[in-house]
């Protein structure tokens, strides 16, 4: 056959590739590849492929990709280092050009497979071959190997890369597992290109990560699919942890993929791996994570095998061979590795981590119907102990110089992972119940006999975080009684004893978190105060020991009512020695408050209430005289101190200050107490029945007395403090929920006279409105006799509180609370309501809601809407009291009704927020389907709003937005739409 | 197993693995013992270096049958004093919010975190509840007593 000549021209050249693609005779095709062979093969090659790779043509593109590959292939040895460098910066620009450009797929690849075929002969130029072709795709061009050293983390640029660019890093990826897998590992050639290969695994992990995930927007799936063929890498990749360099990146990329894509290994490879964990190789790493320098050394052995176990907890927990019991084993065991937590030993939190998962699965398999056989669970359960034991070894603290060492960081990670057993143990708790209680319950005694602080104080620490599951049932306090009845609650006591202060903590903590207990077991308790009331001084324990008291002390109030005269003395006691807490004073008032309400005997109780009632009673007076006279201030007594807050401040506050401190703390401790006078019993409310009147005695009512008398005058002294405003409300709402009758359960009448005194310049007005509401709440709970005189009496306040708003949005809370109320009244007596008397109230009333409904704050106006929703399809019976009822509705809302569907159209036409629509949509039902006029109105309004009617458009107040872009007729049509 | 069920056992893996200091999250777990992964039970710490710092609140967040394409429910318990909490306790944030900003893809981590960030920097735009949202616009120096007043009251242990 007749040889072709060599081209002259490039674009000979390119007239022989396109002839290439065309159809053609077979031995004209022929003749055709072998000239561009010899092109190839020639020293123009290189020349060549350069000159055709900017070609628009995607045939010559791949063409000269082609010619690139044969030429590295033969003549690579011929290149020297810097040509070779040089070469791969250009190569790669080709290649990003290339996808800039749109080339077709079947270039890029060819063109990936050419970077692939570099790596083989050069990749002892080219080691980071991923990291640095994943720089250069960000930076949208090739770029120097040396540059690599400034660039960003490999995550980073990978998770910049677009989808395009990511999916042509994954092609790169993969055609360099397939073609390097293709080459012989043992040859001494590519030996080196293999290790070379697997040091790149993290970073190809990077590209897998986020190549598996799916872009935010549309799923790509190509991308994922492409992904896939990366897994090819993992046979290679197994046979490279034996070597010393490569174990820690191989150990890394097979943990992130055992965690993340687990299905993807084969069960052969698994087996692989199982094995490779119990050569000496594995024992070897296994020892040096358990005994060696977690933070010099690193852990990727111990992650690795808990990746492994991880992947295969359901196969392991079932399985009751010897190999998976020694591989659990082994893992149960890296919860005993040398070292603090969690600054020395850092696997103990991943392992934990493993074992709580192993745990959660246990549980589901155990009342999951699908499980026939348990016959595993013996084997798994044999585990637990083990995880168990070593978790309490390792939460113990460190001894105090140990500890002050740590940072804070270390400390906050070490209460962290004491959490964590916590959780672990209420899920062990679950599978193991008593026989877990029993275990802590007895390595408590231990300790304790053995007088091993540390070991007692994990062990009551393990106790106490059981709690939850067991306290409240009768059939554990067998083992808690071994615990509470044991001479360790009295070493506790000793002020001066051996105990130190985190044992002290926890032994406290244990009390307060087996409340359910002591109720129980009573002969218990008093001991138990005792403890706690002599920590209540201590700057540390004070917090934690007030609130056990007052958990103990509220919900065993009935056995305790004999020491409520004890512990006022003790109250006392430590008052006059020093300044507790004020958050723990008020804990302990409401404590004592709450035994002295379980008192039977009522003039027993009044005593005992005004015992604790004078206490306070006398800071208020010194609160009170201080403020009058700023003479009397002496810090050297602790009543005066009480005042301070915060209570070591830098430079003494003003006197005015102390006085009105004292007055709010008191005021707290007098709410505590109305708390704590709170009736817990939850009797039985007969629904049918009209409640009965409830008088006060005499005694009861002096003291209401007394006590109203001393809340006006501490807000009349203070009388710019919103909280003593606040406080009073509190202490008004405690008395509104009971049904007997106490000692802050005021009479309606005192209560009413109370509110209708304040005014609008009282702070907090708005929190006196809302309580109000609560009020009438109240009132409609008790006797119905009592109610239209104080609603009568109330309704004039709220009203005239409104009126000295400047404008209706200047307080929120004023607003809904007062519109609120008005709804209430009228839910159950309109006819108090539509008095003929209260008609200028009213008028004033109704045109206020439509300024909030077109207002802009939102909470007003969707108590407005409420209040229009329930006004406009009201028709009460007819009332005795008030003959005119329904002829004064009817007189309203025909007046009204235009108004409010004007204000109607106005929101729903654009000037509401969409999640106001809803609201705003039932009155507007309602309007619809019980007022025969609305659709009249609705019309006007819709007219009106559009500036069609009155004032011909000029009216652009009352336009709502858009009204400009909607005609008439669609206007009509919507309408009809409603009201059809 | 659902996909609800099946994304938030994926949730519960994650936060063990990685969650934010200071914050707890737990599935609830039923009379049996067993976890109900559609009540979780957790706890926000207030923000360091603000007014909400030393705080730690406890939250119930309730994940619908529809979730992850419908968002959970946070709710405060008990409710909190704050400008986009309602009285029951309720949280409204805007990627809580089907209509507004709730995508599939936010986490129990970023949830929680945002509700935390809300701690310290309400929406006046969305209030949802009169006392704490009149107290922050007109009064910030009570606002900011009360906040600390919680604060003493949810102390982190």
């Amino acid at each position: 056959m007749e040889q072709l000549p060599l081209p002259t021209s490039l674009a000979e050249v390119e007239a022989l590739i396109q002839a290439l693609y065309q159809p053609n005779p077979p031995a004209a095709i022929s003749r055709v590849q072998e000239v561009l062979h010899r092109l190839q093969r020639s020293p123009e090659g290189w020349q060549l492929a350069q000159s055709l790779i900017a070609h628009r043509e995607d045939n010559i593109r791949f063409y000269a990709a082609l010619t690139l590959i044969i030429k590295l292939n033969r003549d690579s040895a011929g290149l020297s280092e810097d040509d070779a460098k040089g070469l791969l910066e250009n190569i790669i620009g080709w290649t990003i050009q290339s996808l800039a450009d749109g080339a077709g797929n079947f270039v890029i690849k060819k063109l990936c497979t050419a970077l692939v075929t570099y790596f083989v002969h050069f990749s002892h130029l080219w080691p980071n071959c991923i990291r640095h072709f994943t720089y250069c795709l960000d930076l949208g061009r090739g770029a120097s190997l040396d540059s690599l050293d400034d660039a960003l983390q490999t995550d980073v640029l990978v998770a910049k890369l677009d989808r395009q660019k990511l999916r042509m890093a994954i092609w790169f990826a993969t055609t360099l597992v397939e073609e390097v897998g293709k080459t012989d590992m043992g040859a001494p050639k590519f030996a080196q290109v293999h290790n070379r290969l697997v040091k790149n695994g993290p970073d190809v992990a990077c590209l897998l990560a986020r190549g598996f995930s799916p872009p935010p927007d549309s799923p790509e799936l190509r991308t994922q699919g492409d992904t896939l063929g990366c897994f090819q890498l993992v046979g290679p990749a197994i046979n490279c942890f034996a070597d010393a360099d490569l174990f820690q990146p191989t150990a890394e990329l097979f943990s992130d993929a055992l965690a993340n894509y687990s299905t993807f290994f084969t069960d052969e490879q698994y087996s692989t791996l199982a094995s490779l964990f119990e050569s000496p190789w594995a024992a070897e790493h296994y020892q040096r994570t358990l005994h060696g320098n977690h933070q010099e050394d690193g852990i990727s052995f111990g992650l690795l095998i808990l990746a492994y176990g991880d992947a295969k907890v359901h196969d392991l927990m079932h399985s009751t061979d010897n190999r998976s019991q020694r591989f659990l084993e082994s893992l149960s065991g890296l919860l005993a590795a040398d070292g603090h937590l969690v600054g020395e030993d850092t696997i103990f939190v991943p392992a934990l981590e493993f074992w709580s998962t192993f745990i959660e699965t246990m549980i589901d398999a155990t009342y999951s119907d699908e499980e026939t056989s348990q016959n595993w669970k013996p084997y798994a359960e044999q585990h637990l102990k083990a995880v168990v034991m070593h978790c309490w070894r390792k939460i113990q603290w460190p001894s105090a110089e140990t500890f002050a060492e740590w940072d804070s960081t270390e400390r906050v990670a070490f209460g962290e992972a004491r959490k964590d057993v916590t959780d672990m143990l209420q899920s062990v708790f679950t599978l193991e119940g008593m026989s877990l209680v029993s275990f802590f319950a007895n390595l408590f005694l231990q300790a304790l006999a053995a007088q091993s602080w540390t070991e007692l104080e994990a062990s009551a620490f393990c106790l106490g975080g059981l709690a939850d599951c067991i306290s409240d049932e009768a059939k554990y306090d067998h083992e808690l009684s071994k615990v509470f009845a044991s001479p360790f609650f009295h070493l506790l006591g000793q002020a001066q004893g051996p105990i130190p202060l985190r044992l002290r903590q926890t032994g406290l903590a244990l009390i307060e978190r087996y409340c359910e207990y002591f109720e129980r077991n009573a002969q218990y308790l008093p001991d138990a105060l005792n403890l706690l009331f002599a920590a209540v001084g201590d700057s540390v324990l004070g917090g934690p020991s007030a609130r056990s008291i007052s958990t103990l002390c509220s919900s065993c109030r009935s056995i305790l009512t004999g020491e409520a005269g004890a512990f006022i003395s003790h109250y006392q006691g430590i008052r006059s020695s020093q300044v507790l807490d004020s958050l723990a004073e008020e804990r302990i008032v409401l404590s004592v408050a709450s035994i002295i309400q379980a008192i039977k005997d009522e003039n027993q109780r009044l005593n005992m209430f005004e015992e604790l009632y004078n206490r306070l009673k006398k800071d208020f007076e010194l609160a009170v005289q201080l403020k009058a006279n700023p003479g009397l201030l002496n810090l050297q007594n602790p009543d005066f101190l009480r005042g301070l807050d915060p209570p070591n401040p830098q430079s003494a506050p003003p006197t005015e200050e102390v006085a009105l401190q004292i007055a709010l703390r008191s005021m707290r401790c007098l709410a505590s107490m109305a708390k704590g006078m709170q009736d817990v019993k939850e009797s039985p409310v007969d629904l049918d029945n009209e409640p009965q009147s409830q008088h006060a005695n005499s005694r009861l009512a002096s003291l209401q007395e007394n006590i109203m008398r001393v809340l006006v005058e501490v807000q009349r002294v203070f009388n710019t403090s919103g909280e003593a405003v606040e406080i009073i409300c509190n202490i008004f709402r405690a008395g509104f929920s009971e049904t007997e009758p106490g000692p802050f359960v005021f009479a309606p009448d005192v209560v009413t006279d109370y509110f209708v005194q304040q005014r609008f310049e009282t702070p907090r007005v708005g929190t006196l409105l809302s309580t109000a509401c609560s009020f009438v709440g109240s009132l409609y709970r008790g006797p119905k006799a009592y109610v239209p005189a104080q609603l009568a009496r109330l309704l004039p306040w709220v009203i005239s509180v409104l009126q000295a708003l400047p404008e209706p949005e200047a307080d929120t809370e004023i607003s809904l609370n007062g519109i609120a109320f008005v709804d209430k009244i009228m839910s159950k007596y309109p006819d108090v309501l539509f008095q003929p008397h209260h008609a200028p109230l009213l008028e004033f009333f109704f045109l206020f809601t439509i300024k909030v409904l077109d207002g802009n704050e939102p909470l007003p106006k969707s108590t407005a809407a409420e209040f229009w929703a329930n006004f406009i399809p009201l028709k009460p019976p007819p009332s005795p009291s008030n003959p005119q009822l329904q002829q004064t509705i009817a007189n309203a809302m025909t007046h009204l009704g235009p108004l409010v569907a004007r204000s109607l159209v106005r929101n729903i036409g654009g000037r509401a927020a969409r999640s106001e629509l809803d609201k705003l949509c039932e009155p507007l039902k309602k309007l619809v389907t019980s007022q025969p006029e609305a659709q009249n109105w609705l019309h006007q309004a819709l007219i009106f709003e559009g500036g069609e009617g009155d004032g011909g458009g000029g009216d652009k107040e009352g336009c709502f937005p858009g009204a400009g872009r909607v005609g008439v007729e669609e206007r009509v049509v919507w309408l009809r739409k409603v009201v059809g | 197993m659902s996909l609800c069920q099946n994304r938030l056992q994926e949730e519960r893996k994650q936060w063990r693995k990685d969650h934010p200091f200071g914050f707890y999250a737990r599935p609830q777990k039923n009379a049996q013992g067993v976890l109900d992964l559609k009540i979780w039970e957790c706890g926000i710490p207030g923000k360091e270096k603000t007014i909400w710092e030393g705080g730690l609140f406890k939250m119930v967040v309730t994940f619908p049958d529809e979730y992850p394409t419908k968002p959970p429910k946070c709710k405060f318990t008990p409710p909190l004093f704050h400008p986009n909490v309602y009285p029951s306790g309720t949280v409204c944030l805007s990627i809580l919010n089907e209509e507004e900003a709730w995508k599939p893809a936010i986490t129990i981590k970023q949830i929680l975190l945002g509700v935390q960030d809300l701690l310290n920097d309400p929406n006046p735009e969305s209030p949802a509840q009169a006392e704490a949202y009149n107290m922050f616009k007109r009064d910030r120096t009570q606002y900011d007593r009360r906040i600390k007043q919680i604060v003493r009251e949810n102390a982190a242990p």
